[in-house]
């Protein structure tokens, strides 16, 4: 599959699927859930941020 | 390939030939207008610059599709921002030297540069009236 055919599936322009590829561009939600749903998965297996530490170290 | 595919790659290659066309015909409405007030044909030339720019303007609002994306919208903030602080800079520095060199006695700012720093004023006045109603508006 090539950029311009996800990026017709996802109705975005191919420099946008080409930014995500190369991680100059976070995607929005709406966006991460169509790339998730168009290949049928999880958006934590599309995508992996970095949250420093953020719900690892609760207090209460 | 699939219904949805195809579909979507029609929206797609519409989408870029739709973007081409708008930037062709304002840049052909502007190169156009310029060249027929230069060979002596002002009013022409305006129309034909009017004509440019209302076209883009029927083709962006007349269309059902999305021609700009999220990336792009993205693209324009993060424009936005710098150029608001590049002007930022420039009116802080420069309105500050002006003063200076006015009350020194060493050089009197002319009246165009004067005029453009007054007018980085005004941008950021309305730049604040915007934000405030985007922010504000409920």
């Amino acid at each position: 599959m090539s950029q311009a055919d996800l990026a017709a599936a996802v109705d975005v322009t191919r420099q946008t699927i080409n930014a995500v590829e190369r991680e100059r561009y976070d995607p929005s939600i709406e966006l991460a859930f169509k790339l998730a749903a168009y290949f049928d998965c999880r958006i934590e297996d599309l995508f992996d941020p970095e949250l420093n530490g953020v719900g690892t170290d609760h207090d209460d | 390939m699939t219904q949805t595919e195809t579909t979507g790659r029609k929206r797609f290659t519409k989408r870029r030939r739709y973007r081409r066309v708008m930037v062709g015909v304002l840049l052909a409405g502007v190169a156009i207008g310029l060249a027929l007030r230069s060979i002596g044909y002002p009013f022409v030339g305006e129309a034909v610059y009017w004509l440019g720019i209302i076209s883009v303007l029927a083709i962006w609002r007349s269309t059902s599709l999305t021609l700009f994306d999220e990336r792009d919208q993205e693209l324009e903030r993060r424009t936005a921002m710098t150029t608001l602080s590049v002007f930022a800079a420039v009116l802080v520095i420069g309105a500050s030297a002006t003063r200076v060199l006015a009350w020194a006695g060493i050089y009197t700012v002319p009246p165009v540069l004067a005029g453009a720093l007054y007018g980085y004023v005004v941008l950021f006045l309305v730049a604040l009236f915007i934000g405030a109603w985007y922010r504000y508006r409920g």
